[in-house]
């Protein structure tokens, strides 16, 4: 039980820190209203380095707005980035189920019709278990799309009673419009950005925690704490436990509140986004135990902590989008806790179900124990150490 | 019966041997001092005894545990006071102890009462609700003693625990180790200041260098001073006059009786009232001049000083 005595000590001690308090509520929403005020522009470059894939098409309806969608919108406007292959619908799953394809789109036979009449429209996504940010990118033009038709087809109309000017639509408009001129949010990307500036935000209370611990490790208190019935399995999990708390609570407010204030969707599973926060919680926390248990001063803490969470987030794509990454590389960051965690976040958003992300949590929990381990022997062979 | 036992304690750091085979035992219910010069090994040797770092080679033993093998064993009946403040400044000294308590094992009821009882014995229980960065280095220096003595030690070890803090406060902190003293609490205590030392400790170690030079009860250390007095003569050019001042007194003294220190000339002797007026006349003889004369009764600092013909505190 002691540990959970260490453990309460310190969420006392940063709680009456009026700073460290403020770092970790309110900067996080501060920093991500300001980057999301900021998101128009920075997307619209990054499109163009986003890697060419295949997207599989059914089209089911071969109706007007889905040949404005797959010729206009993907095939023309999107040429840089996406390979448009036409598919029947057995097809087209097979392909995916073979890993031939990684991403494609069901247009459903009523999709024109309803869009037409303002009704919900439904085009199926359906992708490898894996495919990255690959669905994201498809899901947030499918939902632009589906959300600029129906303003854009009512100008038509009033103007021009009748068909639909495909000629008026034209598709890079449509993206530019829904971003700049409308009030919705680009949902795909700013999903994205929240969940990277989130994850980013964890790394750095972990390093602010973990500066905490390496301070009291210089202070006359840890040798008081050593000399107690406290071991050191005890004292590491004490330090965790207090850690996790506290970035959870951060994680927690990051994603209440990108979602009450920006909208941000963070998908249809409230359980899985829980779970795998705190199992991305637990994996960061124990890397940083590990770091806490290997490092004995601050100052050298103070340049390992920012090389190490400027490289992890920049690779694990809270800097830059994760998809102008070589897969290669994408996959290799699954074993950085950011990574992982955004990897699976996005996955998340883009609908996937609890059970879908239980390897990840699991992964990322196991990952997270393993730290801890690995920091508890190390600190009991430092003290055998000293017997020189 | 012997409550702990240390033997041939060494410990290096690096090149530098700061411990050089020490070896003492204390029996329950008494209060040992560990008295010796700044950088003289203390430190070091109560942390090897409380069990914080293995020595380099030695063993200690509280009772039968082997402290060396199974520290957590041990710390769990050795209560200890850090030689620096060890408690955290942005709580209470209530939330200190109350943390500590925790720490140590206690609870509920229990640990309430015991916290009470300790703030009323190092008398803050009037200031147990504020922040201990608010207190003075006296009051710090008492919270620091309550956090070890919250978990009933067999064995209370304190690292000059009076360093640095006002006379009012240092006395309060003599007083209460000695009434925990009288309770039956085994105590060590290490101090570069003798008459704290001499007014608490029945048996004292005096440590130099690494190396327990002599120990005993402050009875046989004063014997081996054959209980001479000192004479410290303060004169003026002592040092210029050195070899006249020898010459003189090489008539009246042994080589042994004296020694010049600084600017002083210091002289044992068992009964200096009777030596005094001769000693004056023949240093002024030699044209210097005596500018205070001081005589010392027996104590561990002329112990030290004649061990190793240096002062305690320099
Ligand atoms: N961790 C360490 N690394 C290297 N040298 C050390 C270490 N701890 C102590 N020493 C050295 O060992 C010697 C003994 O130090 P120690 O702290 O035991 O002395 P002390 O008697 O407690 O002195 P003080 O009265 O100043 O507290 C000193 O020379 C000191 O510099
Ligand atoms: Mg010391």
């Amino acid at each position: 039980m002691s540990f959970w005595w260490l453990a309460r000590k310190d969420l006392l001690l940063t709680f009456r820190d009026k700073k460290a308090f403020i770092t970790l509520i309110a900067m996080p929403l501060l920093l991500i209203a300001i980057l999301g005020a900021a998101f128009g522009n920075l997307m619209k470059d990054e499109e163009v380095s986003i890697k060419k894939f295949t997207l599989g098409v059914t089209d089911l309806d071969q109706g007007v707005l889905s040949k404005v969608l797959t010729d206009e919108v993907f095939k023309k406007g999107m040429e840089d980035q996406i390979k448009l292959q036409f598919f029947q619908e057995k097809d087209l799953l097979q392909k995916i189920k073979n890993h031939e394809l990684e991403v494609g789109i069901i247009i459903q036979p009523d999709f024109s019709k309803s869009l037409l009449s303002g009704e919900e429209t439904r085009i199926k996504l359906v992708s490898t278990p894996d495919p990255g940010v690959k669905p994201i990118i498809v899901q947030s033009v499918v939902e632009q799309f589906a959300q600029t038709i129906p303003i854009q087809t009512m100008l038509a109309a009033k103007q021009e009673t009748g068909a639909v000017q495909q000629e008026s639509i034209e598709p890079k408009d449509l993206i530019k419009e829904s971003t700049l001129s409308k009030k919705t949010k680009p949902a795909g990307s700013f999903q994205y950005y929240a969940a990277a500036m989130g994850v980013m935000f964890l790394l750095m209370t972990v390093v602010q925690g973990v500066t905490m611990m390496i301070r009291e490790k210089e202070e006359p208190v840890y040798q008081r704490l050593q000399l107690t019935n406290l071991t050191y399995s005890h004292y590491l999990l004490g330090k965790m436990m207090g850690l996790v708390i506290l970035c959870f609570i951060q994680a927690l407010i990051i994603i209440i509140g990108t979602n009450l204030l920006f909208d941000v969707n963070w998908g249809s599973s409230i359980s899985g986004v829980i779970i795998m926060t705190f199992a991305f919680v637990v994996n960061a926390c124990g890397l940083g135990m590990l770091a806490g248990a290997l490092i004995k001063t601050e100052k050298g803490f103070n340049v390992a902590g920012m090389l190490g969470t400027q490289i992890m987030a920049a690779l694990g794509g809270s800097m830059v989008p994760l998809y102008i990454f070589p897969d290669w590389i994408v996959s290799v960051t699954k074993f950085f806790p950011n990574g992982l965690a955004l990897q699976t976040y996005l996955k998340l958003m883009s609908g996937a179900k609890l059970t879908e992300i239980l390897p990840a949590v699991a992964g990322s929990i196991a990952l997270g124990l393993l730290f801890l381990a690995i920091g508890v022997i190390f600190l009991v062979f430092e003290r055998r150490g000293k017997y020189a | 019966m012997e409550l702990l036992n240390v033997q041939h304690l060494r410990k290096s750091f690096g090149q530098l041997e700061a411990v050089k085979g020490v070896t003492f035992s204390v029996k329950k219910g008494e209060s040992f001092g560990l008295l010796g010069p700044n950088g003289a090994g203390k430190s070091t040797t109560i942390n090897m005894i409380t069990g914080l770092f293995p020595p380099t080679s030695g063993s200690i033993f509280l009772h039968d545990i082997d402290v060396v093998k199974q520290p957590k064993q041990a710390q769990k009946r050795i209560g200890v006071v850090p030689q620096e403040i060890a408690l955290y400044q942005e709580m209470s000294a209530w939330e200190n102890l109350k943390f500590w308590g925790r720490i140590y094992g206690l609870n509920g009821s229990q640990l309430t009462r015991k916290v009470e009882e300790v703030l009323e014995i190092i008398g803050l229980s009037d200031r147990a609700k504020d922040k201990v960065s608010t207190f003075s280095g006296g009051m710090k220096r008492r919270v620091n003693i309550g956090a070890a003595i919250l978990h009933n030690p067999e064995l209370l070890i304190m690292d000059e625990p009076t360093v640095g803090i006002d006379p009012q406060s240092r006395n309060h902190i003599l007083e209460t180790v000695k009434q925990l003293n009288e309770e039956g609490m085994t105590v060590i205590y290490t101090s570069h200041y003798m008459e704290e030392v001499e007014y608490l400790c029945e048996r004292i170690g005096i440590i130099d260098h690494g190396v327990v030079i002599a120990s005993g009860t402050l009875k046989e250390l004063r014997e081996k001073m054959e209980d001479r007095s000192r004479i410290k003569l303060t004169i003026d050019g002592v040092k210029e006059n050195a070899a006249d001042i020898n010459k003189v007194l090489a008539g009246h003294f042994s080589e042994k009786e004296f020694q010049f220190q600084d600017n002083q000339l210091i002289v044992f002797h068992k009964e200096p009232q009777l030596v005094l007026s001769e000693l004056v006349h023949s240093v002024t003889e030699t044209g210097t001049r005596i500018t205070s004369v001081d005589i010392v009764e027996p104590n561990l600092e002329s112990v030290f000083l004649h061990l190793t013909g240096r002062n305690l505190r320099d």
